[in-house]
């Protein structure tokens, strides 16, 4: 069963739509994947923008992110996808065809905003990041006050841009927030299952702030789609070696629905001893990021099971490899990089926040003529629209970014040599999100019964 | 949450599983306590490079073994290769003790144990940046062992539903209780070691080595930490932050048992074991406050822990 959704994909797009989308430049259409596009007399040297009154002083820019341990999962994949952002656009000449790239990358660990500050003190002129919610919520503030544009990679927790910085400048997220994936979930679970066959719900999520925040919007949108009742809700610490409590309370329930947002090589321990338990006899899960752990978790966990996982904003067969040339080449680049079996959202995560900032300043420099200051960076990414190999992304006003989420069934693919989504939904962004200004909460009161 | 008789009864056995790992892990810091007087701030480390080493020994011993054949003689097979596998993984963790002992903790026996504490922390830190040079800042796991043992049928001929593999860990526990009380009870080795930990001075005055002593004692430590740390690995993966929790706990569970006690470790274990497991069903958040509300409630009512420091028995 595949959802008729309206599809904003880039499925198809002609090259007059993507050229104009992208600028026209020749890092757009670099971090595009689409350089064979402008093969046919404009060259990537003819890309499009005046380079006159700007210098070539490389650009110094910071990652934050996890490079190590159990979030490494994670944290790596956008590393990679970063890199590769960054790769793309030094060979296509650099920002307005002279400045390249020099990216830092600091682990995230333990005292991230000590990592943020330093790179403000080296001078960065961009910085991307952080992975962590937790992270991101000390960093925005700091982002604000020193007037440096951030384009987080993930640390997608709703109350960000609603509480903890309610009207940012500098602070910009490129990857779907928190109410996007779980509302995705939500849909995906009523559309796989039916509203009237969920009647009981459980959770094992995260023991912290982001599986918290994940399970309480979960009750709140399964509760507006079907008349389910909450009856069990666990949340083992990160890096939990024994989830088998949780797993036989929810053998006990025996909900129609579990939901989980465990990520990284938690997804791994809770699959393999849920199996082991044959929790999946007696419930299907629904999973925001269970596929984060796409090239973690070992055929013999899955067979059997009955998972779907969402993929945020990135599922790599969407469009389909073979449709869309950039999708084939962003994915064969992927998986020769280094601790990539199969780029997940996270490598999105990495790769969509510099393409977004990049593409942002290649407009600004078509418009202005020279290298913009950081304002009109950020004035440039309100409202800013740009694709990549994942389809269309728009970053709205309230600084957050959207695109279509995608949703299927989790399952290990033997050629693959990891876990893939098959029969995968795909649900656009005014499903998932919220209208600009309105918070993630009132929204879903809205939401008649 | 209304929980079925079945459920209890698991939740209880999840309980006992996660008791038996905590006393594997704590009866090695008990004896190294218990006769060394040494409390080691590393033992979570040697626990945690037995978790790293034992993936590699269970790919190399399984890859030669095959996964479990069919019939009891081909089940055997496999449990005695697994088995082997963490054995094998134990005994190459004694001569790090060895190493340790004789190098680092034999220089510092006679001074004050702020110098142990300094020193055994010490020696966490470089563990640490050794295993991430050895296996890498990544998470690594093996998965011939779990998925395996769990086809053999075991619970389910008795209408529940439980994991062989911790039935399997509940069955080695409870051997590798009865061999260590059988080890200190009745054999010479044993009640030399109970003898030192007892009176040092007269163990030496009738012609003990109390350096061969030490040495064995921290070595059999560290084979014990390795030792769990191989049982404990093929649910889960190995990390470098993976030493940290069962080390607190474990301190945990000899405090209520009592500093040095053998004993007391394997009643403490159980009893956190069980009691973390049931509130994590009951009252969640309660998980990581438990054990310690109850190691505070019985150092109230009886500071030297419930039995009290170890020789006169084990």
């Amino acid at each position: 069963m595949e959802r008729t959704t309206t599809d904003h994909d880039t499925g198809g797009i002609g090259r007059r739509k993507l050229l104009s989308a992208v600028g026209g430049s020749a890092v757009a259409a670099a971090l595009a994947g689409c350089s064979t596009l402008l093969s046919d007399g404009e060259s990537a040297e003819q890309g499009g923008q005046s380079s006159g009154g700007i210098s070539d002083e490389p650009i110094q820019a910071g990652l934050l992110t996890f490079t190590r341990g159990a979030p490494g999962v994670l944290g790596i994949q956008a590393q990679r996808g970063a890199e590769l952002a960054v790769q793309r656009i030094n060979e296509a000449g650099g920002i307005g065809g002279q400045r390249e790239i020099e990216l830092d990358v600091v682990n995230e660990g333990s005292n991230p905003l000590d990592s943020y500050n330093q790179f403000i003190e080296e001078g960065k002129e961009v910085t991307f990041g952080p992975i962590s919610s937790g992270t991101h919520s000390q960093i925005a503030p700091e982002v604000e006050k020193n007037e440096v544009i951030n384009v987080s990679t993930d640390g997608t927790v709703t109350t960000l841009y609603e509480e903890t910085v309610p009207d940012p400048t500098y602070s910009f997220r490129f990857q779907n927030y928190d109410i996007m994936e779980v509302v995705t979930m939500a849909r995906e679970a009523v559309e796989r299952i039916g509203a009237d066959n969920i009647s009981t719900v459980a959770g094992v999520n995260p023991g912290y702030s982001f599986g918290e925040d994940e399970m309480r919007v979960f009750t709140q949108a399964i509760q507006k789609l079907t008349d389910a009742e909450i009856v069990y809700e666990g949340f083992p610490e990160l890096g939990a070696s024994d989830m088998s409590n949780h797993i036989t309370s929810i053998n006990n329930e025996e909900p129609d629905v579990t939901f989980s947002s465990l990520w990284g090589g938690d997804v791994t321990t809770f699959v393999r001893q849920a199996n082991a338990n044959n929790m999946f006899e007696n419930t299907t899960v629904f999973g925001t990021t269970l596929y984060s752990a796409a090239g973690d978790v070992p055929g013999d966990a899955l067979a059997g099971t009955d998972i779907y996982s969402g993929s945020r904003n990135y599922y790599w067969g969407k469009p389909a490899l073979g449709n869309w040339q950039p999708g084939r080449e962003l994915f064969d680049a992927a998986t020769q990089q280094d601790g990539v079996t199969v780029p997940t959202a996270h490598y999105m995560s990495g790769y969509g926040a510099v393409t977004a900032w990049a593409t942002a300043v290649e407009k600004a420099i078509d418009l202005l003529g020279t290298y913009p200051s950081q304002e009109q960076i950020a004035q440039m990414l309100e409202g800013h629209g740009f694709f990549t190999p994942a389809g269309y992304h728009n970053i709205a006003e309230d600084h957050q970014g959207a695109s279509n989420s995608f949703a299927g069934k989790m399952v290990y693919d033997d050629d693959l040599g990891a876990a893939r989504l098959e029969d995968v939904n795909t649900y656009a962004a005014t499903e998932t999100a919220p209208p600009p200004g309105v918070t993630g909460s009132d929204w879903l009161d809205s939401w008649s019964a | 949450m209304a929980v079925t008789p079945t459920a209890a009864l698991v939740q209880t056995l999840n309980g006992i599983q996660f008791g038996f790992i905590l006393f594997m892990i704590a009866s090695g810091l008990t004896v190294i306590l218990g006769i060394l007087d040494v409390l080691n701030l590393a033992h979570g480390e040697l626990f945690s490079i037995g978790a790293y080493t034992a993936i590699g020994v269970f790919g190399f011993i399984i890859g030669i073994v095959g996964p479990p054949g069919g019939g009891v003689a081909g089940t055997a097979v496999f449990l005695f290769a697994v088995l082997a596998a963490v054995l094998v993984t134990a005994a190459i963790l004694l001569p790090v003790g060895t190493l340790f002992e004789a190098v680092f903790l034999r220089q510092i026996y006679d001074r004050d144990q702020v110098y142990q504490l300094v020193l055994t922390f010490a020696l966490l830190l470089i563990l640490l940046d050794v295993k991430k040079f050895i296996w890498g800042d990544s998470s690594i796991r093996t998965d011939a062992v779990y998925s395996a043992i769990n086809t053999i049928p075991t619970s389910e001929l008795v209408g529940l539903n439980y994991p062989t593999y911790n039935v399997f860990v509940i069955l080695v526990g409870s051997a590798v209780v009865a061999g260590l009380f059988w080890f200190f009870e009745r054999t010479k080795t044993g009640r030399i070691i109970r003898a030192t930990a007892i009176d040092r001075e007269m163990a030496t005055a009738i012609g003990v080595s109390t350096d061969r002593v030490f040495t064995l004692v921290f070595a059999l430590g560290a084979f014990l930490a390795g030792f769990a740390g191989a049982m404990a690995v093929p649910p889960t993966s190995a990390t470098l932050e993976m030493g940290t929790n069962p080390l607190v706990l474990s301190f945990v569970v000899i405090v209520i048992g009592g500093l040095g006690s053998l004993r007391g470790a394997f009643v403490g274990a159980l009893l956190v074991g069980v009691i973390r497991s049931w509130m994590i069903t009951l009252y969640p958040p309660g998980e990581i406050a438990a054990p310690f509300a109850i190691m505070a409630l019985i150092l109230l009512v009886k500071p030297e822990g419930l039995f009290g420091t170890w020789g006169e028995t084990a």
